[in-house]
């Protein structure tokens, strides 16, 4: 039974610490960083893009068409209609 | 002379009291299977033609009794009153008669119910020399046309033609059916263009399009195809010339957004897409709005069997507010041959009406009156169902065209965008207009337009644009210029 208290006692101070250290943490960054990219060094082979790398993206092609005029079918149709 | 008049007027008033009484005699008394033939010339006597109608259609349906002045009657009531009241018959009824009146009918029934082969069959029973040949010769024609029978159709439109111009001299000082046949014979040949059209022959097509008078009916109503003739012909300046006579004072009235489209497609074929862009946004701005107010004034109306012909009939300063479309729309449906005809129809129907209440109530009186009361009633839905349609077939039309309209801005958005992606331009340091750029035949003459129509050169006028559809390489300042920005 003691060390059963014991234990508890135990457990209960180490949550109040674990709380106690959250509430102060104070996190820094830094406030100015440069990377000078043209140091630095690529691990690998180096290749330049030529005619076969570079793909040409397919133009999109316009399918509606415009407005024609095939016949006057409908005007004929019409001026049939408008007989007395 | 006067006295003698008012004698002459009663004479005629009493013979024709005295035929509606023997029409009733024989509706009450005669046991003859063919009364109903009689009653009907009693009453056109008497100058009854609808209710003459009644008894001559009764006539055709009960019996196939068939003579010569029953065929005069037919062809008489016909052209007093309209094939409509004749339409209604089944195809059977219209079909066991030898008459080339009732043939004449019942091909345009086929006609409009696009039986064609039959349509054909029943109107070559009419003689080349009878009253309606001309109409039978057209629909003939129309026929062919649609089958592209070139052959029988350029017989039948010059059989029209030649048909209607003697209808002509034959109407002697009867303006309005010299007008009627002249229209007819207008007709034909406008049929003939539009055939040639079709088969590619443009300059032909062009050249049948211009023996139709400035002065005729139709003229203002082929603009539109003379300048798609032009069109297909690549003569867009032409093309553009013909779709600004619509801006005339004289042709106000004729709004057609078709021509717009046209116009837009012009400038695009000779790659001014900074005007073709112009015209696309000016119908978008000026004439979809309008088309919209248009809808909302007759949409709530589609129902009314009134409505419409009620406007037709107003002066027009009363309709001028109601929306801006209106009056131009009235206007063209005013000069339509066929509502013409019908409003005459109408105009008799009710006249004849007047007549018929006063008849006494019996059996007879109440037969007449209750039948000229339903055709009174259908011309009047005919009528209004005529000025309805052509309101709303012109709101579709703006819309469907304003679809063509985003079509040639897209293509436009597109050749654009090829241009840039091929670093070019289009070559647009040239003149804007010039008479080198116009196409002209020997008899033609040009003079400068200065921002005047003039009413006999209406329908030639021609634009002096040079195409711009040359490219040049995109000049490197501004590239530069563009690549420092």
């Amino acid at each position: 039974m003691k060390y059963i208290v014991t234990l508890i006692c135990l457990i209960f101070t180490v949550k109040c610490f674990a709380q106690a250290t959250d509430k102060n943490v104070i996190i820094k960054y830094k406030e100015y960083e440069s990377f000078d990219l043209g140091n630095l060094e690529i691990k690998g082979s180096v290749l330049a893009p030529g005619d076969l790398s570079v793909r040409e993206r397919e133009r999109k092609v316009f399918a509606a068409g415009l407005y024609d005029r095939p016949n006057f079918i409908p005007e004929l149709e019409e001026d049939i209609r408008n007989l007395r | 002379m006067k006295v003698l008049f008012i004698l002459l007027f009663q004479l005629l008033s009493v013979n024709a009291a005295a035929s509606v009484s023997e029409a009733r005699k024989i509706f009450n008394n005669s046991k003859d299977p063919h009364k109903n033939a009689h009653i009907a010339q009693e009453l056109y006597k008497s100058k009854y033609y609808y209710s003459a109608v009644v008894f001559a259609k009764r006539h055709l349906i009960e019996t196939s009794a068939y003579n010569e002045a029953l065929e005069n009657m037919l062809e008489k009531l016909i052209l007093k009153t309209g094939t409509d009241n004749f339409t209604t018959l089944k195809g059977s009824i219209l079909g066991k008669f030898p008459s080339p009146s009732l043939a004449f009918v019942y091909g345009i029934k086929l006609f409009k119910a696009q039986r064609y082969d039959e349509a054909k069959k029943r109107l070559s029973l009419v003689p080349l020399d009878h009253k309606f040949s001309p109409e039978a010769r057209l629909t003939l024609g129309a026929i062919a046309n649609i089958r592209n029978d070139q052959k029988v159709m350029a017989s039948e439109y010059k059989a029209c033609i030649e048909q209607a111009d003697k209808k002509i001299s034959d109407a002697g000082d009867n303006d309005k059916l010299a007008r009627y046949f002249k229209i007819l014979s207008d007709t034909c040949r406008i049929h003939m263009a539009r055939s040639f059209y079709q088969n590619g022959k443009h300059e032909m097509a062009m050249t049948t399009y211009d023996q139709i008078a400035k002065t005729s009916y139709r003229w203002p109503y082929i603009l539109v195809e003379r300048a798609w003739t032009a069109y297909q012909m690549k003569d867009f300046n032409r093309a553009l010339g013909l779709g600004v006579t619509y801006k005339s004072p004289l042709l106000s009235s004729y709004f057609f957004p078709e021509a717009e489209v046209l116009s837009a497609l012009s400038y695009y074929r000779l790659c001014l897409y900074d005007d073709a862009l112009a015209k696309v946004e000016q119908f978008y701005e000026v004439y979809k709005p309008k088309a919209d107010e248009l809808k909302a004034l007759i949409l709530p109306q589609k129902r009314s069997h009134k409505f419409f012909l009620e406007l037709a009939l107003a002066p027009i300063k009363e309709n001028e507010g109601k929306s801006p479309f209106i009056r131009q729309l009235l206007t063209q449906i005013r000069k339509k041959i066929i509502f013409n005809v019908d409003l005459v129809n109408y105009k008799r129907a009710i006249n004849e009406n007047k007549y018929v209440v006063k008849l006494p109530n019996d059996y007879f009186g109440k037969t007449i009156r209750g039948e000229l009361k339903r055709m009174i009633s259908f011309r009047t839905k005919k009528l209004n169902h005529f000025v309805k349609r052509l309101m709303f077939n012109f709101v579709n039309d703006i819309h469907a065209m304003s679809y063509e309209m985003f079509n040639i801005k897209l293509e436009i958005m597109s050749n654009k965008r090829d241009l840039v992606y091929k670093n070019k331009q289009l070559i647009a340091d040239r003149g804007r207009g010039s008479y080198d750029n116009v196409s002209r035949k020997v008899e033609q003459q040009f003079y400068e337009f200065k921002g005047e129509f003039w009413a006999d050169e209406l329908g030639d006028y021609s634009f002096g644009l040079k195409s711009n559809c040359e490219t040049v390489k995109r000049q490197a300042t501004e590239i530069t210029m563009r690549g420092a920005q």
